[in-house]
Order: C-alpha cells, then sequence, then structure tokens
C-alpha cells in the first residue's frame, strides 16, 4: 500500500525531470536519424526489394488463375491456344553478367519501341488489335476492367512483373510459335447433322463451354480441355491408373459425363483437378437423344 | 527607418556592439514568448523560484497557448494521481496524428487506382515515409488505449460529477471522435484489410431499421465500397472527424479550466467542489512545475513512440483490395470487437431456454420485426455511448467517495468485463473457455487458413525460402527434407494440427476425419516457388474430398522478418 502511495504521489525532481528530458530528446532524434537518414538507402532498398517480390508472387497468383491455360505454367505455351513467353525469342537473352534481358525478337518483329514489360501490361489489358499472325485463331483477348476484362490495373502490372522474372529460368516453348514452325492448323472434318446437334448441347443445355475448352468453340476455364478428346480418350483407357470400365472413346466419354467420378484426370487448367466439381447428374438431366448426340460430337475431336 | 537606424547607432555607440546585439536579441525572445526574457524562461526550465514581480503570469494574459492554461494547479491533482496526466497525452497523441497525418497526406492520393501504390512509395521511397507511418499508425492505436482509460478514471474517481456533468458529455463525443477517426483511417491504404473491416463496419449500418440503407448509401457513395466510399472516408478522416475533434477538444478543456480539475475524491466533502478554492499555500503554479512537467512527458511519450515504430512495430500493409476476394476470418478493428461479439449474441434474449428463446425470437420478429442481430449490433450498440453519454445526468449520488460508491463502481466493473467478454467474442476463435463467438469452417480449410492465411503471414510464409525443398512431401506421417530443418517442422506441426483436430471436435462438433495430406514445392521461376498444402478427408456423408490452397512465394519477400 505505501508502495502504490510513493508512486501515485510521486512528483519527479528537477535533476530527474532535466534528466529523462534530455534523455527523451537525444533519443527521439537519434531514432529520427536512424532510421530516416543514415539507413535511408539500405532500409528503403531492402522494402522494395520485399515488394517487388510479394508483387511477383500476385502476379504468379493471378497468372496462374488467368493465364496458364493458353500460356502455359511454365510459360511454354500451349499449342493452338496462346504462344510461349519465357523463351529468349519473347523476352530477350537472358544475360547473366550484366543481370539483363537483352532485346526482344518479338517486339522487334511488331516494331514496338517502349519496354518489354510496358508492353506485357498493354497487351494483357487491352488485347491485341490485330490478329497478328495466321497461327493463333484468337487474339489476345483484353483482361482489365477498363476494356471488358476482369483485372484490376494493379493485377496487371503484377502479372507483368511475373513474366518478366521469367528472364534466367527461360524454357524451351513446345507451342507453335507465330515467328515460325509450324504451319496452319489442320482443318478438321465438317461436322455431321448430329454432331452439330452434339455441338449446340455442349454450348446451350448441358453448359458444358462453362467449364471446358474446345479450340474456336468454348474457352472454359474450370475442367479439362477437350481439344483431340477422342486421342486423349483412346490414350487414358490404356493408362495404368484408370479405374472405369470403357472399352473405347465413344464409352470413355459417356462413363466420363454420366459418372464424372470414377476416373479424374491430373490435367485441368488450374492444376490437378478435383473430384466432385463435375457434376454427376447429366445421366439424367440430359434427354437421351441429347447425350448421344453430346458423344457423339466430342467423339469427333481427334 | 531612419529613426531605428539612428536608435541602434546610439545603443552601439553608448553600451557597445556586443551588449546590444544581446539585448535586442533578447528583447525578441521576450517578444516571442510574450513576456518572459531568457533569463526567465531558464530560470522555468531550471526550477528557480518566481522573481517579485512573478514576470511568468504575463505569458497566461498575453499569449493564446498559455491563456487557456491555468496560472496554478491545486497540489493535488500535481501527482500523478488523480490525473495520471491521460488527458494531457490524449492531446498530445492527438498533436502527433495531425503531425504525422499532414506528412503522409502529402504522399498519399484517395483513389483506388493510387491509393495502395502510394502506400508501396511511402514505404520504400520517401525519406521517414515507414516512420511516419508507423507512427500514426501506433499513435492511433495508442490513443484508443488512452482515452478509454482516461474516461475510466474519471469514472473511478467520479470526477463527473457537479459540475462536470457536461464536460463528461463531450469527452464521451471525443471517444467516439477518436474510434472513429482511427475507424476511418482503416480504408486509406486501400488494402485487403482496409476494404473489408470498413465493409463490415457499413454493413453494420446499413442493418438499422429505416434509414441504415440510406446511410449505407451515404458512408459509401454507392452500393459497394470503390472510388466513392474511399474518397468520403477520406474527407472524414482529414476533414470532418478532426474538425469535430479540435471543436470538442476546445470545449472539453475550456470546461477543464472553467471547473479547475477535481480533486481525489478523499479530500473533499460530498458534494462539495473546491477545485477552484485553492488557497495560496496549496498553489503549485504553472510555471514552472507543470510546464516542465509535461515537456518531459511528452518528451518520453514522443521517444517512446519514435522507438516501437522505429523498431519492432511495423503498420500492416496486406494485399492490394480485392473486392471480389473475402479473407477468411476478416475483424473490424481491435475496439470494436464487442460491436463484433454483440452481433453474435443468437437470441433476443439468450437467458431463457434454447427453444423458448428461438419462440420468442420469431415473435418478436413477426411483431416488431426485430431479429437479435438488429437488437444487438444496432440498437444496442449505439446505446452504449448514448449510455455513457447520460451517466453523470442519472447517477443520483451526489458522493464522490469510493466507499460511497459501491453499486457505481460495481456496474462500471460488470460493463467493462462484459466488454471485454464481448471483445474476446468478436474474434473468430471466440471466448476461450466458454467458446462462445466461435466462427469455424471445416475443419480441412480452417488447418490451411492457420498455415496459409489468406490475408497476412503465417507459418508457411515464415519458413526461409531456402528450406522450401521442392517436391511431393506427406504430412500424415511427416516426411523428412534433407537439410531444411524449419520445413521438416512445418510439417510436424501440420501433422500435429491435423491429429489435434482429428481427436478433438471444434465448439461447433466438426472433426477432422480420415484426414491425410500432402505438401507439394515446385519451383516455378529461379526464385518463386509454388506451395500447394492437398488435405483429403471424409466429408459428413462418408464421401472422400479434397481441399488445397497455394501461396507463391519469392525469395526475397522477407516475410520472415514479421
Amino acid at each position: 500500500m505505501n508502495f502504490i502511495k510513493r508512486i501515485i504521489t510521486f512528483q519527479p525532481s528537477w535533476t530527474l525531470r532535466i534528466i529523462t528530458g534530455m534523455v527523451s530528446v537525444v533519443a527521439f532524434i537519434s531514432m529520427c536519424l536512424i532510421t530516416g537518414v543514415l539507413d535511408i538507402s539500405g532500409a528503403m532498398a531492402e522494402r522494395d526489394h520485399e515488394f517487388t517480390g510479394r508483387n511477383i508472387e500476385a502476379g504468379a497468383k493471378y497468372y496462374f488463375d488467368q493465364c496458364a491455360r493458353c500460356h502455359g505454367g511454365k510459360g511454354e505455351g500451349v499449342d493452338g491456344l496462346g504462344p510461349a513467353l519465357s523463351y529468349d525469342g519473347f523476352l530477350g537473352k537472358w544475360d547473366p553478367a550484366k543481370n539483363t534481358l537483352g532485346q526482344s525478337a518479338r517486339l522487334k518483329a511488331i516494331g514496338w519501341t517502349s519496354s518489354l514489360k510496358g508492353y506485357i501490361e498493354a497487351v494483357t489489358a487491352a488485347g491485341m488489335p490485330i490478329k497478328s499472325s495466321p497461327i493463333w485463331e484468337n487474339p489476345h483477348p483484353p483482361f482489365a476492367l477498363a476494356y471488358g476484362g476482369p483485372l484490376r490495373d494493379d493485377q496487371i502490372k503484377n502479372i507483368a512483373t511475373f513474366v518478366v522474372n521469367w528472364g534466367p529460368g527461360q524454357v524451351a516453348p513446345v507451342a507453335t510459335q507465330p515467328e515460325g514452325g509450324a504451319g496452319p492448323q489442320p482443318t478438321a472434318a465438317p461436322l455431321t447433322a448430329q454432331q452439330e446437334k452434339g455441338k449446340q448441347v455442349f454450348l446451350g443445355a448441358a453448359g458444358c463451354q462453362a467449364c471446358h475448352a474446345i479450340r474456336g468453340v468454348a474457352a472454359g476455364a474450370v475442367g479439362p480441355t477437350m481439344n483431340k478428346l477422342a486421342t486423349t480418350a483412346e490414350a487414358r483407357i490404356k493408362d495404368a491408373a484408370y479405374k472405369g470400365t470403357a472399352k473405347n472413346a465413344l464409352e470413355y466419354i459417356r462413363e466420363s459425363i454420366v459418372n464424372p467420378n470414377v476416373f479424374v484426370v491430373a490435367e485441368c487448367p488450374t492444376g490437378a483437378c478435383i473430384a466432385n466439381v463435375m457434376p454427376a447428374t447429366f445421366g439424367t438431366s440430359l434427354q437421351p437423344d441429347d447425350l448421344n448426340a453430346l458423344i457423339d460430337y466430342l467423339g469427333s475431336l481427334k | 527607418m531612419a529613426i531605428i537606424g539612428k536608435r541602434l547607432v546610439d545603443q552601439v555607440r553608448s553600451t557597445g556592439l556586443k551588449a546590444t546585439v544581446a539585448q535586442r536579441l533578447d528583447d525578441g525572445f521576450t517578444r516571442l514568448t510574450s513576456g518572459l526574457s531568457w533569463n526567465d524562461v531558464r530560470g522555468v526550465l531550471r526550477g528557480d523560484p518566481p522573481g517579485k514581480p512573478n514576470n511568468r503570469v504575463k505569458p497566461h494574459t498575453e499569449a493564446f497557448w498559455f491563456h487557456i492554461r491555468p496560472t496554478f494547479y491545486h497540489e493535488a491533482v500535481t501527482t500523478l494521481y488523480p490525473t495520471f496526466r491521460l488527458g494531457y497525452m490524449s492531446a498530445l497523441f492527438f498533436a502527433i496524428e495531425i503531425i504525422t497525418g499532414i506528412f503522409l497526406m502529402i504522399f498519399y492520393t484517395p483513389s483506388p487506382e493510387r491509393a495502395y501504390q502510394n502506400m508501396l512509395d511511402i514505404l520504400t521511397n520517401v525519406p521517414f515515409g515507414q516512420l511516419m507511418r508507423d507512427m500514426h499508425r501506433l499513435g492511433a492505436e495508442v490513443m484508443v488505449v488512452v482515452v478509454t482509460i482516461h474516461m475510466w478514471r474519471t469514472f473511478l474517481t467520479a470526477s463527473y460529477k457537479k459540475p462536470r456533468q457536461f464536460t463528461w458529455f463531450t469527452g464521451v463525443i471525443l471517444l467516439i471522435v477518436t474510434m472513429f477517426l482511427s475507424f476511418s483511417g482503416y480504408l486509406l491504404p486501400w488494402d485487403q484489410l482496409a476494404l473489408w473491416a470498413v465493409t463490415i463496419g457499413t454493413s453494420m449500418a446499413d442493418a438499422a431499421p429505416l434509414v441504415g440503407p440510406q446511410v449505407n448509401l451515404l458512408l459509401r457513395g454507392a452500393p459497394d465500397i470503390g472510388a466513392g466510399g474511399l474518397l468520403r472516408f477520406y474527407l472524414f478522416h482529414v476533414v470532418l472527424f478532426p474538425l469535430i475533434g479540435v471543436i470538442f477538444v476546445a470545449v472539453h478543456y475550456y470546461k477543464v479550466v472553467r471547473y479547475g480539475i477535481s480533486l481525489p475524491p478523499e479530500m473533499e466533502g460530498v458534494g462539495e467542489d473546491s477545485a477552484r478554492k485553492v488557497g495560496p499555500a496549496k498553489r503549485v503554479n504553472f510555471m514552472p512545475d507543470i510546464l516542465t512537467n509535461e515537456l518531459v512527458y511528452a518528451a518520453i511519450a514522443i521517444a517512446l513512440l519514435t522507438i516501437a515504430s522505429g523498431t519492432f512495430y511495423n503498420a500492416a500493409l496486406e494485399t492490394h483490395s480485392n473486392p471480389l476476394v473475402t479473407p477468411n476470418h476478416t475483424v473490424a478493428p481491435w475496439y470494436f470487437y464487442w460491436l463484433q461479439g454483440l452481433i453474435k449474441i443468437p437470441h433476443i434474449l439468450p437467458v431463457l431456454p434454447e427453444a423458448l428463446s428461438t419462440q420468442f425470437d420469431s415473435i418478436m420478429f413477426n411483431v416488431l420485426g426485430i431479429t437479435p442481430k438488429i437488437l444487438w449490433g444496432i440498437i444496442i450498440g449505439p446505446v452504449i455511448p448514448l449510455l455513457l453519454m447520460v451517466v453523470p445526468y442519472i447517477d443520483p449520488n451526489p458522493s464522490r467517495r469510493y466507499s460511497d460508491r459501491k453499486v457505481m463502481i460495481t456496474l462500471g466493473v460488470i460493463f467493462e468485463v462484459a466488454i471485454l467478454y464481448l471483445s474476446l467474442a468478436g474474434i473468430p476463435t471466440g471466448v476461450p473457455v466458454t467458446r462462445f463467438g466461435f466462427v469455424g469452417g471445416d475443419p480441412a480449410s480452417e488447418i490451411a487458413q492457420e498455415f496459409m492465411p489468406d490475408e497476412g503471414v503465417g507459418k508457411v510464409k515464415r519458413v526461409p525460402w531456402d528450406q522450401l525443398a521442392v517436391g511431393t512431401w506427406q504430412i500424415v506421417p511427416p516426411d523428412e527434407a534433407p537439410n531444411a530443418p524449419e520445413f521438416n517442422h512445418l510439417l510436424r506441426e501440420l501433422q500435429q494440427d491435423m491429429d489435434h483436430r482429428t481427436r478433438e471436435a471444434d465448439p461447433n462438433g466438426k472433426k477432422l476425419s480420415g484426414g491425410t495430406a500432402n505438401v507439394r514445392v515446385k519451383l516455378i521461376q529461379p526464385d518463386v516457388k509454388e506451395f500447394t498444402l492437398t488435405i483429403s478427408f471424409t466429408d459428413d456423408k462418408g464421401q472422400p474430398q479434397q481441399y488445397s490452397k497455394t501461396n507463391y512465394l519469392h525469395r526475397n519477400s522477407g516475410y520472415e522478418k514479421e
């Protein structure tokens, strides 16, 4: 009690006031000097480094959400959908001695005079105004909110930072390159009436296009792509991990629609596919005619 | 001109150059201090006794800042008790907030396109930027604490009683202003924390009966917080609330000077107010004692705030705000936890048995249109500050003595305990023992949230980047990666957490069953790794389920320091 009384009736002596006052002022000034003046380049540059790193992380997230489907998880490109990004024809050659990227052949070819990052941001935001190469069916769509896309400006900047960060880790492109390589795609055989009906079911009643992509038809980005589905199905049946009962491609396609959880593949646009994402109700919700037409159509994709 | 020059020359001739310069400087100094010469000020700072006549009274009549301070205090209020200098500290922090705030305003644009980039620039490109931001933020939090304790002290010593009822009333308004100042500043960095904390806050307004949607629209400027809402909150933060604050500080402090600081309760008779009746023997002059004490306290507070901001305290900056993604477990600022806790009260009459209170709820809803959320969050919540405002007008007890105020003090303590309890209930983990207020999703997503929170730095981000071993690693039982002790520790912690959630159900009765998990680390760029946690488990219906969450981690992002 006495101790408490001494604290609450405490009156600092003059010496104490002068000393603590002086010490506090000196502490304040030196702290300001330490953080604000002496350490300026060090601390601020370090923060800059950290935030660049975090921007790249955010860019990675958006890249895998939005870009990887067409440009590939390693930036290697996807055949028929989008060109490679992480190769020297686009980024320029990585110079380890200087820690920089060289001249980009692609930008030179199209006469882009601004920076690589600026080009990536501009194309991501506003899309390609023209079809710059006969190889890609669709020009790059706009992604910025301002141009009707889903992304904010800061997200687009992050994506560009992420893509440019591939500099030292470039991979060999697997996809057709706009600068040359493979020629135009082979034209597919015309669809029969039944298959045309199936295509309409795919786009309409069944709503498949919301999740699945077919080159030139649909661009869903949840489930596996349906390009060359018939060929893929043949390969799946022979796969050792395959657990279903299908004997041929059409049976496999039917099984995948009616009972999708029997065999869940690993190649979804955002990583491994997850069971139960695909509704198991199409077997009952679709008219038998429609279902048959749909299977016929999907089986024609070779 | 000529005359001034002539006088100067005459003075130099008669007294010499040195003495003239000294006299002229001292003259200017005296004008600056409104009546104290250099020697007088020196005497004040050294604690010398005043001369006769006492020059030190002059600034109190001549200068604005001194004229608002009294010339003397009663000696009983100059010790630490009863004021603990809390009112002074509140004013001091208000001043610090204004100064650091003006600094930050220079580098800030209230626009969704620019605000977040401005924050990054303040941290990476503005000298003193991070220090100012940290001081502003920490100062704001400390100010809420100081103002709250100040009110508590006033309540305990019953200083709100006659004639200081209105002083208390303005004090409650200042408490509210402090909280709203702090809250409105929350939105300005335009990060996820900002957007969602303020979305929650304004949603509370939205639920208010009759005017709710209109108030919400006025606050946000649109159905959702965007450019309009940011600009409005900015204007609230830098114009409206500071203006209300300054006005009410003026009124509040005028009342303090007018009635004096109330003496310790035990020193006065019941119903007596002798703060202004101070005999000469009991006077402590403002100069030198009070002034020097205050200068020292200010110096200490500023030094501590600066040291804390410059060393361990870092004001959080989350990722850029995203209206489409709600981070899991978003909470309001801590001083509004109690309000969130109130909203979690499940029934209008929670004391009744479950079945009865549900019945009562539906009756109330059908008859009055009141749901428990509306009652507790929107009606009771705002009533609490109103109740605080009228405390001095409804407290019938004239005595300020502790022994005469057992009921009131007990009520106050109950109120405080209730606020603390509700505050605990306001956070997602809920109150420790009773688990009231617990919020949790399914166990798998809770594990991911604990280790890889949507916002902020979790355990995964703290593992040194080099130790994140590329490959796929099982959690049950935990694999061992070579040369990666912290990564292995993380795997073991994951396993323990899964084990814990398998053995014990959370307060909602949810348990993890048949859980296995793996961690996959992929190098996607030379300095970026992809960390994916995949948890497989069996759901309530016995179906196998999978939950996975991915973090991207850059070598330089420096999370381990936070």
